[in-house]
Formats: structure tokens, C-alpha cells, sequence
């Protein structure tokens, strides 16, 4: 990958190259006999937008707090900038901000008075502070105790806080949690603008498929525990292949004739499936049902968007 | 460190707990006041500063715990309402300097009502115009004695509340300590010796002899033993509560 050039909060170039920013190997949690997180390999490219989708329940949540050493791994290591985890926590942690489940405040006290906390603990100057209000619009309202804040207005203080220092590595679990629609599309230019604004990482975690597609440039799938893909976005959409369906008054026959004749069908919900097909080919199957008088009812091109793709490998049927 | 400290300051404001404990111990001082007053009006010969001391010391033992467990609480409970633990876990501050400046800052606002305690003992002993100045010895050992003991009790309390959610067993095992405080002389000193919250009474300057005829009130020999058993318990209730906070899973 060709380094890109991105500028920093102060304005200072730096070079981005392809390395992994996160790394995990085999990273397993259990609770119980159950493995909550199950031999995970994550990894996150400098300056990417990592969208970690999951149903819920898929052990995303879990997966992120081992990234932070909320929780502790039953297995497996994290890497984050190179280092181990374990032996550099406090380090890598310097360099990472976070917002993990709900978003954490101090309802007595105001929304600069929170971010006053985290600069004490970030060690940053003032003008962080005004520049992640500025970010996240609740300039106007940073002098509002925070227990009279909206749901939307507590993500959007919780996001601030963990943009704060402009760490090299952002981990966002569910960041549009309790916004409105627009508030959803705000938040998501922003995400989408911080790496090449700030030269961050993004590590997100959702289980909306569509906030992630449009969001992420790399993709990684978690259900019960397991990663089932890892990968660039594009790779995934690449799957969403499309298929010719097609139905007769008689499919086994059907079927029996053009496998002699070299084609592929496959029998799906009682028509029968075609992948990779040239428009000629389509032709040519129809006009060989016919003269052996086999009346074809339908030919439908079917297109598989991400939805089914996601479905397909976590195996949920249900909405998620 | 200092920094840390200070952060802890920062995040109670508006909580009021300084005004609530100048409320509380208000509160034991005029029932303290008022029963020596009384016992002085019953026997003049009681008109000494040991008196006032004692009776603080006392009412130490049903007070402190709870006074200690409702501001240890209050401190403890801010970080579990606002699911801010988490966050203050993710920065690169340790979950061990965050346990002790929340320690230090409980124990320096109790200190503060140990202070007061003793401001106010000092002004009702010069209105009562009790003989000689005040002990200085005797309140610097009250001083030393609750402090020590207030140490133990509130790290046993942050402890409680940090690692349990719901603080209504913190404040639970604060009444229980009051209770155990303040019935403390009744027992047999080995059972006294067991329960952190009668050390109030024992680490107390002044203790008060009953006889048949006349009781009165003497110095109590500094018991070494019983500092040392009071700086153990302070020890090993603050270690098993740092170990436990910072190795629970958030």
C-alpha cells in the first residue's frame, strides 16, 4: 500500500504506512464452558476505518475491552502498536482513546467540567478541549450539567472525551448509539474524516450492517464468538455476485439436461441457480429447455447485496 | 500523583460532602456537648477537659463509621452511576494510583472533621471554663487515635464500595460499624479487639472508670499493641482492596 500523507491536529506531516496498528492472535475470553470471544485474529491497518460487525450478543463488546485490558484475555495476545499489551499497557493506552458500551460522565457535572476530567488525565492543552467540543457541535452546551444532557448529546460528550488527546488509535463500540438521523450522518462524516484529518485509526464496532458499509474500508464479521471474515470492504462486496435464477415445469429434467450440456445449475427453493453466466449463455440454456419442450416460467437475475452476504455468514435469519 | 489527587477534588464538587459532614458532626457535637454539659451540672468535679474528650471518643464510635462510610460512598458511587471507572481504566493513569488519591482525599476530608471536632472541644472547654489550658497532649493522641482508626475503617469502606455496585451494602456495613462503635465498651476486650470500629474508643486519650461510690475519668495508656493491630488492619484492608479493584473486569 502507497504510504499516504496526512496532517496531525498541530498540523504536522507524518507518513502513514500499512503495518498493523491492532493484532491479536488466538485471543479467546471465556465465561463459564462458554468462549465468549474464540480464537480472534484482528487486524487493523495503520489509517483504516475498521468495522467490526456483529449481531448482538457476538462478542464484539467483549473483544473491544480486551483491546483496552478491561477485561482480561482467557487466552491469546494483543498487539497494539507493536507492542504487547500486557507489558506496555500503560503506553499503548497514552496513544489510544476510547468509548466502550454507554458513554461514561459525570451527570453533576458539566459537559467542559467531563472534559476537564480527561484533559487532567490526558495531560493536554485547552485547546484540545475546545477543538473535540467544537468537533462534536456541544460548544453550546458545555456549560449544561451533563444529567440534563439527551441521550445524543452524552454519546456525542463520550465521543469528544475519547477524541480528546487525538490518540493515534480510536476504538468506538456502537458510536451512534441514541443519535437521530442526522446526528447519525454527523457523526459518521466525522469518523470518516479523522484519518485523514488527524492520521488516526478507527476501530469501530456496530451491528448495523449499513452504518459499517458506509463508514468502514476494512471489515470484520464476529458471530457467537468467531470471526467468520476479515478483510477490505471491497473484498466483501465483491461477493455479492450475481446469480441467475431460473424456473421450469420441470426442474429435474431440466437440471439432468443442461449438466450433460456442461452448465452448472443448482437446485435452490425449487428453481434453479446460475452463477457467472454470460448474457449468451442465458440465451442458449432457454432455447435448449425449449425444444425439448420444457416451458421455462421465469429467469430472474438475482444480485446478492450485503445483507444476505452478512446473513449467509452469521447465519441469522432474523433482523439484527 | 498530585495531579491524580487533585482530579478527585475536581470531580466532587457540587457533591456537597464537605457540608455534609460539617452537618454530621455538628450533630455529634451538640448531643456530646449537651450530655456533658449535663453530667457536669450532676457532678461539678466532671467540669475537666478528659470529660469532653471521652464523650467525643464515644460518640466516635457510632458516628465516624457511618459519617465515613456515606462520604467513602458518595466518592466511590460517582464512578459506578456514570460507568466512568471504565473510562478512567482506558487512559494510562493505573487503577492503583486512582484507588489511593481516592483514599487520600476521603481520608483528607474526614481529617478535616477530626479537626473540627477538636476546634470545637477546644471552644466548649474555654466556655466552660474547664481548669488549666487546653491538653494539647491528649488532643494531638484524639487526633492521632481517630485518624488511625478512621485509615482502617475507610479503606475496608472503599473497598465495599468501589468492588460492589450497590452501595446500600457499603452504608449497610457503616450502620453495622456504628453499631458495633458505640456498643463496643460492652464486650470483652477480645472481642473488642476483633472489630476495627471500637477502636475509636480504645485509641481514645481519656477513658472513664466506674466505681460504686464515684466514677472518673483518667488518660488511657497509649496501647502499642493496639496501634499496631490498628495500622495492620489499615494495611491489609487497603492492599486486598487494591488487589481486588484493579484486577476486576470492567
Amino acid at each position: 500500500m502507497k504510504p499516504r500523507e496526512t496532517k496531525n491536529l498541530n498540523g504536522a506531516d507524518f507518513r502513514m504506512s500499512a503495518s498493523d496498528i491492532v493484532q491479536t492472535q488466538n485471543l479467546t475470553k471465556t465465561y463459564g464452558d462458554m468462549n465468549r470471544v474464540n480464537k480472534v485474529d484482528l487486524h487493523v491497518e495503520e489509517g483504516e476505518i475498521y468495522g467490526f460487525l456483529g449481531p448482538n450478543g457476538a462478542g464484539k463488546t467483549t473483544t473491544l475491552k480486551m483491546l483496552l485490558g478491561l477485561i482480561k484475555p482467557s487466552q491469546g495476545t494483543v498487539k497494539i502498536f507493536g507492542e504487547s499489551l500486557s507489558k506496555n499497557r500503560p503506553s499503548i493506552l497514552k496513544r489510544t482513546g476510547s468509548l466502550i458500551e454507554s458513554p461514561s460522565y459525570y451527570g453533576h457535572l458539566t459537559g467542559l467540567e467531563n472534559m476537564r476530567v480527561m484533559q487532567r488525565l490526558r495531560n493536554v492543552p485547552d485547546q484540545n478541549v475546545d477543538e473535540a467540543l467544537r468537533i462534536v457541535r456541544l460548544e453550546n452546551h458545555k456549560n449544561k450539567k451533563v444529567e440534563q444532557y439527551s441521550l445524543g448529546m452524552k454519546q456525542r460528550l463520550g465521543i469528544a472525551m475519547a477524541l480528546l488527546a487525538f490518540p493515534k488509535l480510536l476504538i468506538l463500540d456502537e458510536p451512534t448509539n441514541g443519535l437521530d438521523p442526522a446526528g447519525i450522518g454527523e457523526i459518521r462524516e466525522l469518523i470518516k474524516s479523522l484519518p485523514s484529518r488527524y492520521g488516526m485509526t478507527i476501530l469501530l464496532s456496530s451491528h448495523l450492517l449499513s452504518e459499517i458499509e458506509q463508514i468502514a474500508t476494512s471489515v470484520g464479521i464476529i458471530s457467537e464468538g468467531n470471526l467468520l471474515f476479515q478483510g477490505r470492504m471491497s473484498s466483501l462486496r465483491a461477493k455479492s455476485r450475481t446469480a441467475i435464477s431460473l424456473k421450469t415445469f420441470d426442474n429435474v429434467t431440466a437440471e439432468r439436461l443442461l449438466i450433460n450440456q456442461g452448465f452448472s445449475p443448482i437446485q435452490s427453493g425449487g428453481r434453479l441457480e446460475f452463477h457467472n453466466l454470460e448474457d449468451t449463455d442465458v440465451a442458449e440454456i432457454n432455447r435448449l429447455l425449449v425444444s425439448r419442450d420444457i416451458l421455462v416460467t421465469r429467469i430472474e437475475e438475482r444480485k446478492k447485496n450485503l445483507e444476505d452476504i452478512f446473513l449467509e455468514l452469521t447465519g441469522k435469519e432474523r433482523s439484527l | 500523583m498530585i495531579n491524580t489527587i487533585g482530579l478527585e477534588y475536581f470531580k466532587i464538587r457540587r457533591k456537597k460532602i464537605w457540608i455534609m459532614i460539617t452537618f454530621f458532626i455538628a450533630a455529634e457535637i451538640l448531643w456530646a456537648f449537651m450530655s456533658t454539659s449535663m453530667s457536669i451540672a450532676r457532678n461539678p468535679d466532671h467540669a475537666v477537659w478528659e470529660s469532653v474528650i471521652f464523650s467525643i471518643s464515644s460518640m466516635n464510635g457510632l458516628f465516624m463509621p457511618i459519617i465515613s462510610a456515606i462520604v467513602v460512598s458518595r466518592i466511590c458511587d460517582m464512578e459506578h452511576k456514570g460507568a466512568t471507572w471504565k473510562m478512567l481504566v482506558a487512559t494510562n493513569v493505573s487503577r492503583s494510583r486512582l484507588y489511593a488519591a481516592k483514599y487520600i482525599c476521603t481520608n483528607s476530608l474526614l481529617l478535616y472533621g477530626i479537626l473540627a471536632q477538636t476546634v470545637l472541644m477546644i471552644t466548649f472547654g474555654m466556655i466552660k471554663d474547664f481548669p488549666g489550658g487546653p491538653p494539647l497532649y491528649l488532643l494531638t493522641r484524639f487526633i492521632g487515635g481517630t485518624m488511625l482508626t478512621t485509615l482502617a475503617v475507610t479503606a475496608l469502606q472503599q473497598w465495599i464500595s468501589m468492588a460492589i455496585k450497590n452501595q446500600a451494602f457499603a452504608l449497610c456495613l457503616g450502620m453495622l460499624g456504628g453499631f458495633i462503635g458505640m456498643t463496643a465498651g460492652m464486650f470483652p476486650s477480645i472481642a473488642r479487639h476483633m472489630f476495627i470500629w471500637s477502636y475509636y474508643l480504645e485509641l481514645s486519650p481519656v477513658t472513664f472508670l466506674y466505681a460504686e461510690s464515684s466514677s472518673t475519668y483518667m488518660e488511657q495508656p497509649m496501647g502499642l499493641g493496639i496501634v499496631v493491630a490498628a495500622l495492620i488492619m489499615t494495611f491489609l484492608f487497603y492492599i486486598a482492596g487494591n488487589i481486588h479493584v484493579s484486577r476486576q473486569e470492567i
